[in-house]
């Protein structure tokens, strides 16, 4: 039997396209012919032209080209047939793979980019770090730790050297505590000679070995404090002044010191210098308002403590800024200006000291108290050998019973922090004279910021407006005690 | 002739033989650009008496592409009060957004749509973020430009 006949498309005595409702009648076919589907389970029927439109612009559109090769009606999936050869799928691949790929080039790119960005950054870090360490040390330490080419650097030069200027930067915003010099210090105080071939050779042909036999015991304390022991004294030094200078501050400025909170103190920090005046302006400006205007005048600063304290009164008093317009100019004097100054400041400190130092130097030619506070040597005729090592090669450590062993690197130890390593004692120590040079350069630099913000003050606390004649005023328009005779006398 | 011509030609024929639904009613189709029809919704409704103003705008890619539809907000006709009709005007309805518009839908399927979008609706609010839309000129002049997020399936 056969099977019933199913219609299709072509059975239809009217087509109409559900896209352009165009329609067309089975014994009026359309001039030139036009190819209609039956594309899904519905009645809809469209002219393929429109419905191959339809499903190219839903396809373009990334939300809709779910729905685009579906029947909006019924829902059935449009079969797509193409001319789709082998060698358009092997090119849409190979256009997929080098989508991909040139996604992993742009991913790669960028990568190189940042890591080279940020290799160039330790670069020009690491030499600041080894420019400032010689500008700290001296050039004759320099080159017996260090020395110019990095291939004797030892491993943690190349940690320690690109913190440097970090550190340095850190140490100004008083978010740590710390001595600026610490990655200066901590480690290079420890560091051995690096043995160059120039050194290996003079040790092997001139060793010392009197030296090496009296090394480890050392006299415990001496002059200059080891480098450790400096910059473990530090933060404590450091903040003693902080603390002394700001009572002095105060005593000079004629103000209380009042607790600050932590946050607001950056603030001031970042204000250091410059923005004095202009906080002591607008506290002048702020506090001639208020009735009592005699007092506020002679002592802008005092009355607000004098009278009950208004709080913004009492911050300002530490310069801190309570109120919004001090906050904005620092806000805005952070961003540019001071930025550069506070940076530009930081990294000048191993310039500074070694100028500071140097001066020092020239100064202790009269001075032999200075040259004996400085403990100035003669600069050394060669380099050390690596005595820790020649020592160990005298007295093999194994044979000494463990007690002992025990007691000796106690020793030693102790040896490197109050005395510090044979190296430093032994040369001349220019750390310890930079080291004073800056000390002297900060509290000189402290005194001069404070005299500025002290006669700023003075300037405003005296000001007073010049009070003219009136000297080519009609003088008939004013109201005097003394009227003038009538117009025509004067005349 | 533009597609989109031709097909509007052809509703339009289509409305004026056969007539529009009950509630239905077009009242301008003087271009091909922009047309105006009035929806009421008939029955016991939340929206019983009301008659609301919709605007059509074509562009020459319709129906590929969906038209711009929106309330009329002027001085005769407001914006019905549904929790997806924005005051301006702008409705938050699936089909005419791109994801659910489809050729087979047409000017007076659209205004069915939203017919029952009325009739079926439980309360009188305007969209919860109304406001933010509307007042603080988020919304673009066409709605068409706005991505709306679906509230619900519903539309």
């Amino acid at each position: 039997m056969a099977e019933p006949h199913v219609p299709t498309i072509d059975d239809l005595r009217v087509k109409l396209c559900y896209i352009c409702r165009e329609e067309e009648f089975h014994d009026k076919p359309a001039e030139p012919t036009v190819q209609w589907v039956h594309p899904c389970n519905c009645t809809l029927v469209a002219h393929e032209s429109c419905l191959l439109t339809w499903i190219q612009s839903a396809q373009q559109d990334t939300k809709r080209s779910a729905n685009a090769l579906k029947c909006p009606q019924c829902g059935a999936a449009y079969e797509l047939e193409s001319d789709n050869p082998l060698a358009l799928r092997i090119l849409n691949s190979i256009n997929s793979v080098l989508q991909l790929s040139g996604k992993a080039i742009t991913i790669a790119g960028t990568a190189c980019l940042l890591l080279s960005f940020g290799f160039g950054v330790y670069i020009v870090c690491t030499s600041y770090g080894a420019y400032a360490l010689q500008e700290f040390i001296g050039k004759e330490m320099y080159d017996i730790l260090l020395t110019d080419d990095p291939s004797n650097w030892p491993y943690h030069a190349f940690i320690n050297l690109p913190l440097i200027p970090i550190s340095l930067i850190c140490s100004r915003t008083r978010f740590f505590e710390s001595f600026p010099l610490v990655p200066l210090f901590i480690a290079w105080t420890t560091s051995p000679p690096v043995s160059t071939t120039e050194s290996l050779m003079r040790a092997t042909w001139n060793p010392q070995p009197s030296v090496a036999q009296s090394y480890p015991f050392a006299p415990m304390f001496n002059w200059p404090p080891s480098p450790l022991m400096a910059s473990v004294l530090f933060p404590l030094i450091s903040g003693l002044y902080r603390r002394y200078f700001s009572r002095f501050r105060h005593w000079v400025m004629g103000t209380q010191p009042t607790p600050s909170p932590p946050v607001r103190r950056i603030v001031w920090d970042f204000n250091e210098g410059g923005p004095g005046q202009i906080r002591v302006g607008i506290n002048a400006a702020m506090e001639d308002a208020p009735n009592n205007q005699q007092r506020q005048q002679q002592q802008p600063r005092l009355d607000g403590e004098n009278a009950a304290p208004p709080p913004e009164g009492e911050e300002q008093q530490d310069g801190q800024g309570g109120d919004p317009a001090a906050v904005a100019e620092q806000t805005i004097r952070v961003t540019s200006g001071s930025l550069g100054r506070f940076v530009g400041g930081a990294l000048l400190i191993p310039a500074i000291s070694n100028f500071m130092g140097t001066l020092l130097f020239r100064l202790s030619k009269y001075s032999t108290l200075l040259r004996r506070f400085l403990a100035i040597r003669p600069a050394r005729a060669s380099p050390p050998a690596d005595y820790f090592a020649a020592w160990f090669d005298k007295h093999p450590i194994g044979q000494v019973n463990p007690i002992k062993q025990m007691g000796l690197g106690l020793r030693m130890v102790m040896n490197v922090i109050f005395g510090g390593t044979k190296v430093f004692a032994e040369s001349d120590p220019v750390w310890w004279r930079n080291y004073v040079g800056l000390g002297m350069f900060v509290l000189g630099k402290d005194c001069l910021t404070l005299l500025h913000l002290y006669l700023t003050k003075r300037e405003i606390e005296t000001r007073r407006i010049k009070s003219r004649t009136f000297a080519g005023v009609d003088i008939h328009e004013l109201d005097l005690i003394n009227p003038p005779a009538s117009a025509d006398t004067q005349a | 002739m533009a597609v989109s011509t031709r097909r509007l030609q052809k509703e339009l024929t289509e409305i004026k033989t056969n007539g529009t639904p009950v509630g239905i009613k077009l009242l301008q189709a003087d271009n091909f650009e922009s047309w105006f029809l009035s929806i009421e919704v008939l029955g016991d409704t939340l929206y019983q008496g009301e008659v609301f103003a919709l605007k059509f705008r074509f562009d020459s890619q319709y129906p590929i592409s969906a038209p711009a539809v929106q309330f009329v907000v002027d001085d005769y006709y407001k914006a019905p009060v549904h929790p997806h009709v924005y005051s301006n005007g702008h409705i938050c309805a699936s089909i005419l957004g791109s994801e659910g518009w489809s050729p087979v839908l047409s000017v007076i399927s659209v205004c069915i749509t939203l017919q029952s979008m009325l009739a079926f609706a439980k309360e009188r609010k305007r969209p919860p973020d109304n406001d933010g839309y509307v007042i603080r000129a988020r919304a673009p002049e066409n709605p068409k430009k706005t991505r709306f997020v679906y509230h619900d399936d519903e539309v």
